[in-house]
């Protein structure tokens, strides 16, 4: 069951967008939507999350195919699929996986009520898996060089980034003033393992031109460099564990022996008038210094290979195109510490509210009731910083009140995934207990292996308010 | 009790939300299937001697070299190379006729193939010769895949003597196509 349970997870995550939580974000009757948004205007007396239920969340993209266009069970031959994928993406193409499960979470009030002020903390491991399309050398592998001829295969294409890490948090969020809120959020990263390859540069050149001595004029360029941190003790013949060990011994670095870094979260929300609310949030401006078992692999050189070439002087000196090969490219292998950034997302959004809300069962006796509307609708923006050129979104959300303690999201989303994204929340309260499910890309729920991108995040939590409201 | 009703929750949810949504049918298996199929173009061997280099009498003779030829040594290239293909031109701007002999070798000097390619004296005009592509499959593969060093030899038939001031160069230009199936 735990197997079938983590396939069918991993499904989801292969079939499903960035780290945009388009939803979630200023879904304020959720306190995870903190998480996006330090600045939101939250309020509790004080909430924990369930333990590892409190915020589980997966997302995977594609910009240039889905699970579909590879592994559709239609009778056309795989390899024919691969090389349709291939050809329609292009090098800025991504294929992203993001996850994240809250193990614990928390927050409380200081002070009393109308001081609003509140601290929020946990802990969360997640999974980042960024790749572009390496494209040339894919048609490299599937077609080598011949009908290439002339043509330059960048070895720039080959760009990748993954980490599995563990983020201790602890934020801040304060209510100046009926306009305005104002959060931050420091936090500790401690990576048990990275893989990063987004500074390669080079190129694979076979041409042909009159007049040379030979056929060809064939020239690798490279400047390839994979760093890695927490992962080198587990390619060595001295590993003494098995696949299961290996993926245990990262979990335990992740959580206590990782590379360590630091990284703040900052948010604000502005109510320009009473039912016009500006929001900003900037997330994850960060680093992580990888320290913990650190290799670096570098190839690094030109060779231009030039076959076997005879000079009938009666002197053979010995060629041997491997020896060559490596001397024009070693394989260096440094253990240098270095510095990674984490991928830092933006959010903004603007926000008008209409339709007031009176609960019709609840006297209305309340001194001082704060006005509350029934709906509200507006733009989000999104962007997040990529080895290349930034990711960015953008979202048209409506959301309503249904009950006084249910409340419903849904967004529409263009970006580079889809420009049909439509994600729908609800988050619910019945007494101290608090649940949220939040999906996107539901039109592509009708067939979730076409989806390019898909998105969920659920959990629970128990918000104590104050009794006396 | 209560907890494990908790925790079944969002089991729930999760599960609903796939009950509800479609998939078509995915079969993950066909990653076996993969199979690459490349096609390489390389560099075969070349050279280019100048009719000044050739100091002779008139009469037949010979030019001998050796180069070592080990792409063959690498395992990975060496299983997955189902064909081969060898194109081979020569340029003879001398005035003497000459046979290039291409030996196929293995480690301990014998010689597993002949290539033998003629071209004429030169008569002024332009004269390369583009020879049939050599083709290696089956059993001729096997045997190509032993090669371990060629040896060239290059025959200069009878004709005027050649001596320093002699004019023109013979050109050889050869490439090789690796055909790789990669499973």
């Amino acid at each position: 069951m735990k197997k079938a349970f983590l396939i069918l997870w991993l499904f989801v995550a292969i079939s499903c967008f960035s780290q945009n939580k388009e939803v979630l974000y200023n879904f304020t009757s959720i306190p995870q939507s903190s998480l996006v948004n330090p600045g939101a205007d939250v309020s509790y007396k004080f909430y924990f999350g369930f333990p590892l239920l409190s915020g589980v969340s997966a997302n995977l993209g594609s910009s240039s195919f889905s699970a579909y266009d590879l592994f559709a069970d239609n009778g056309v031959d795989f390899n024919q699929k691969v090389r349709n994928v291939v050809n329609r993406s292009s090098r800025n193409d991504k294929i992203i996986t993001n996850q994240q499960l809250e193990l614990f979470s928390g927050g409380f009030r200081i002070g009393d009520k109308e001081k609003r002020t509140y601290v929020s903390f946990g802990l969360y491991q997640e999974f980042d898996f960024f790749m572009y399309v390496p494209k040339d050398l894919a048609i490299l592998a599937l077609d080598g060089n011949r009908d290439y001829i002339g043509k330059s295969f960048n070895l720039g294409d080959l760009s990748l980034k993954a980490e599995m890490l563990s983020v201790f948090h602890v934020g801040i969020h304060k209510k100046f003033n009926d306009k305005l809120v104002l959060g931050g959020r420091a936090k500790i990263y401690s990576s048990g393992a990275n893989a990063t390859s987004t500074r390669n540069s080079g190129y694979i050149y076979t041409g042909q031109s009159a007049g040379t001595p030979n056929l060809y004029n064939q020239i690798i360029s490279s400047n390839l460099e994979l760093r890695t941190s927490g992962i080198a003790t587990f390619t060595k013949d001295e590993y003494e564990g098995s696949e299961g060990t290996i993926a245990k011994d990262i979990v335990h670095n992740t959580f206590f022996n990782g590379s360590l870094g630091l990284g703040l979260d900052a948010g604000l929300t502005y109510y320009i008038k009473d039912n016009l609310q500006l929001t900003a949030s900037i997330i994850d401006l960060g680093f992580i210094k990888q320290s913990k078992d650190i290799e670096t692999l570098t190839y690094k050189g030109t060779y231009q290979y030039e076959g076997a070439n005879p000079d009938f002087l009666g002197n053979n000196d010995p060629e041997n195109v491997f020896d060559e090969f490596e001397a024009a490219i070693p394989r260096d292998t440094l253990y240098n510490k270095y510095t990674t950034l984490r991928p830092t997302k933006v959010y903004s959004s603007i926000q008008y509210s209409f339709g007031e809300y009176r609960p019709d069962d609840e006297c209305s006796c309340k001194a001082q009731a704060t006005k509350s509307y029934r709906n509200a609708a507006g733009i989000q923006l999104f962007g997040m910083s990529t080895p290349r050129e930034p990711l960015v979104a953008l979202t048209a959300f409506y959301q309503r009140k249904i009950f006084e303690k249910l409340d419903v999201k849904a967004t529409y989303t263009f970006d580079t995934f889809s420009n049909k994204n439509i994600g729908l929340g609800i988050s619910g309260t019945l007494g101290k207990f608090n649940m949220y499910a939040l999906v996107n890309n539901i039109l592509e729920y009708k067939d979730i292996s076409k989806a390019n991108s898909a998105a969920f995040q659920l959990g629970i939590n128990f918000v104590f308010q104050d009794k006396e409201d | 009790m209560k907890a494990s009703l908790l925790a079944r929750i969002p089991k729930i949810i999760f599960f609903s939300i796939f009950f509800l949504s479609c998939s078509s049918d995915l079969d993950f298996d066909q990653v076996k299937d993969l199979k690459l199929e490349p096609v390489f173009v390389a560099n075969l061997a070349h050279f280019d001697i100048q009719a000044n280099q050739l100091l002779d009498d008139g009469g037949t003779n010979i030019v001998y070299d050796v180069r070592d030829f080990d792409v063959f040594r690498d395992k990975f290239f060496n299983e997955r190379l189902k064909k081969a293909e060898f194109d081979l031109e020569i340029e003879n701007n001398i005035q003497r006729g000459f046979v290039v002999n291409l030996l196929l070798m293995n480690e301990n000097d014998q010689v597993l193939e002949t290539l033998s390619y003629s071209v004429p004296a030169s008569t002024g005009g332009e004269n390369v010769v583009k020879f049939p592509t050599e083709v290696y499959e089956n059993q001729r593969l096997e045997l190509l895949k032993q090669t371990a060093k060629i040896g060239f030899v290059v025959l200069i038939t009878a004709g005027p003597p050649l001596n320093e001031n002699s004019l023109g160069n013979l050109k050889l230009r050869s490439s090789a196509t690796a055909y790789l199936v990669i499973e």
